[in-house]
């Protein structure tokens, strides 16, 4: 499924995935392919994508977190819209 | 006609001046470049933040918006003039003060008015006649959306508190390097927007629907008023980019104006040297 990661100040993220947690308001959740569509709102915390060879801007890379083949990436609040396995993240 | 170095000295200073000028003129072209690339990487996040809070809001018949949308009779009224810090920019700021001081004195000329100035020009300007609440400047030193989210977050609190009843914004928008359109746009409380979208896909929805958009709400705020800020500061440098660009032109014209004086001068003078020679000869011959 495709990924993209908006802020005010520009995309952090656009590229596929396996698999991507996000901090919901009532606890983390993980969406897979054919997920529902769904809209959440998130809360401070992070946001993992997991999936082989998840490129990063250089330039953004002092943003995020490489741990275990996970890609980290801590938000302070965002909303997230999911549908046709299109995942946007309004993050702040 | 004036003395040959009294215009020599003249062309030298027009033309430091035309270097400064010059030089100015092309930091603002690449800083306009930076402040239109901003404005550029925002969009995908206002739009996409649009178009859910519409489609969201679509689907539900309540009068939504919470707090933020609270019609009240309009007794107090804040005033947000966005400017530059500084000059140099043409008629960019006077338009923005003279608009300011318009409203003040005639559509807001019974109620209450208290002005919140973002930018030196306006707080300098405005301080002395109005009653300026706070002055927010230094905004324009580090320009992130947190530093502007912070702002309006506060702006957005004093509305609900009841301290204010609406809040207009006052800014230039960025048509292109030599257009500026002075915008008066209100802030709060939100217009009800005409629900016209009927995009009904099977959502999940966490929280509710309804807990959705009263926490979309504050975000969409806080981007306009994000976009209100980048839009002056694109405005701010395509202006001085053209109002230097004007200055330069100007001075190049009076170099060569007083180039031309200066060679007519010399000729001039050249002139009534070889006619005194020649005088001096014919008398000596005689």
């Amino acid at each position: 499924m495709k990924v993209d990661i908006v802020t005010p100040e520009g995309a952090l993220f656009s590229g596929e995935v396996d698999s991507i947690v996000v901090p919901g308001v009532n606890g983390s959740f993980e969406m897979l392919n054919n997920h529902a569509p769904i809209i959440a709102v998130l809360q401070k915390g992070d946001v993992r994508l997991k999936g082989q060879g998840i490129l990063i801007d250089n330039e953004l890379k002092d943003k995020f977190e490489i741990k275990q083949g996970e890609v980290i990436l801590p938000i302070n609040s965002g909303t997230v819209e999911m549908k046709n396995n299109n995942v946007i993240i309004l993050a702040e | 006609m004036a003395n040959l170095k009294d215009i020599r000295t003249r062309i030298q200073s027009v033309g430091s001046t035309m270097q400064i000028t010059n030089a100015m003129k092309m930091v603002s072209a690449a800083k306009l470049k930076k402040a239109q690339d901003a404005i550029e990487k925002m969009r995908p996040y206002a739009e996409k933040l649009t178009e859910l809070l519409a489609g969201l809001s679509a689907n539900l018949d309540a009068e939504l918006g919470g707090d933020y949308a609270a019609q009240r009779e309009v007794e107090k009224v804040l005033l947000v003039p966005i400017t530059s810090n500084r000059g140099l920019c043409g008629a960019l700021n006077t338009n923005i003060i003279k608009q300011t001081i318009r409203l003040v004195e005639n559509d807001y000329q019974n109620k209450e008015v208290e002005i919140l100035t973002i930018g030196k020009k306006a707080h300098d300007q405005l301080s002395k006649k109005y009653k300026v609440v706070a002055n927010h400047s230094n905004i324009f030193d580090d320009l992130t959306y947190e530093n502007v989210a912070q702002v309006a977050q506060k702006i957005m609190d004093e509305f609900v508190e009841k301290k204010y009843d609406k809040v207009v914004l006052i800014y230039n928008s960025f048509k292109n390097a030599a257009t500026q359109i002075v915008k008066t746009e209100q802030f709060l409380p939100i217009k009800p927007e005409a629900s016209g979208s009927n995009v009904v896909l099977d959502y999940l929805y966490e929280p509710s629907q309804a807990e959705i958009v009263l926490e979309l709400i504050p975000k969409s705020l806080k981007t306009q008023f994000y976009k209100a800020i980048r839009d002056a500061w694109a405005s701010e440098h395509g202006a001085r980019m053209t109002s230097m660009h004007k200055a330069t032109d100007n001075a190049k014209e009076m170099k060569a104006d007083l180039t031309l004086q200066y060679n007519k001068a010399r000729q001039a003078v050249i002139t009534g040297e070889i006619l005194e020679i020649v005088s001096g000869a014919e008398a000596l011959k005689g």
